[in-house]
């Protein structure tokens, strides 16, 4: 499953400012596992169900677009 | 018209209040409290957000220590700022589920709430594409720097009304060097109270955000940060 930036209005392109969690690491549904900076705001992305995060996709300080994926959940 | 309910805590230490807003903005994304604004007038302080490290504090920690001003590294977005007397702040703990949920016009609402207010008092601000604030040139006068998590907000705005003394000296601003901040007053060119631009920023937010401010009693506030 992705673990995807939602989409944030009119914002085109977010940046990762750091993961917190790592890949291996167990996750409930709704905890936080990243944060993203736009314009000075920044938006907490959580995890879309419970599962163990497989991959990240986009390294802190990467840039991303809404809608896209920036790590993947596998199920426990 | 939907309502917002204000908590007006004065003139507080930055530590208690971030608790407040912590727990305030905990109790919101469960859906325990309705959306709150505070306004609130700091004591000296420093904050780091996410994008800084710290190596934007130009003061050595033992004279910010002497001054009684203290550091904390926070959740909003951007890098330093300072806050203390003479400021206007604002935190509004919203549900942007039911402000148009859209992250960007959330910050530009935010900065016309103080360009309304500046305008007010005379004093043409504008905005700054690609560093969110208001400014007059390469001079600051408010800034942004937020926090959402399940799309509810905390941290806020910061409105430099009467920096006297400007303890941004302290540090390089939002990270950026050759930008210095600028007060209100200084704008003006009169004396501008803190209370009275409190005011009429309270009257342009609910102007910019459609909602009516409705205050919070003190006990209720209490109730709900225990």
């Amino acid at each position: 499953m992705d673990i995807a930036v939602p989409s944030l209005g009119e914002v085109d392109e977010v940046r990762l400012v750091r993961w917190l969690k790592r890949v291996g690491d167990e996750v409930d549904a709704g905890e936080a596992v990243a944060e993203v900076e736009a314009d000075k705001a920044v938006f907490v992305i959580e995890a879309p169900a419970a599962g163990r995060i497989a991959e990240t996709l986009v390294p802190e300080g990467g840039t991303v677009r809404p809608g896209e994926a920036i790590g993947r959940l596998e199920a426990l | 018209m939907r309502e917002i309910t204000h908590a007006a805590l004065g003139r507080a230490p930055y530590g208690p209040v971030l608790e407040i807003q912590r727990r305030l903005h905990a109790l919101r994304r469960a859906g325990h409290v309705p959306d709150i604004l505070i306004s609130v007038e700091h004591e000296p302080v420093i904050t780091v957000g996410r994008l800084g490290s710290g190596e934007h504090i130009l003061a050595d920690p033992k004279v910010l220590s002497r001054m009684g001003v203290e550091v904390y590294r926070v959740e909003r977005g951007g890098d330093v700022t300072y806050h203390g007397p003479g400021q206007l702040v604002l935190y509004p703990i919203l549900d942007l589920r039911e402000h148009g949920r859209d992250l960007k016009r959330y910050v530009a609402s935010l900065e016309e709430v103080m360009l309304r207010t500046a305008r007010h008092f005379g004093v043409e601000a504008h905005r700054r594409p690609g560093f969110p604030g208001v400014w007059l040139g390469l001079r600051k006068l408010g800034s942004v720097g937020v926090h959402v998590r399940g799309w509810v907000t905390m941290h806020g705005l910061a409105l430099n009304v009467d920096l006297r003394p400007n303890l941004f000296s302290l540090i390089v601003p939002c990270g950026l060097h050759g930008v210095e901040a600028v007060s209100l007053t200084e704008l003006a060119g009169r004396p501008v109270p803190l209370t009275e631009v409190r005011e009429v920023a309270l009257g342009f937010f609910a102007e910019v955000f459609g909602v009516r401010l409705v205050p919070l009693d003190r006990e209720v506030l209490t109730e709900w940060t225990r």
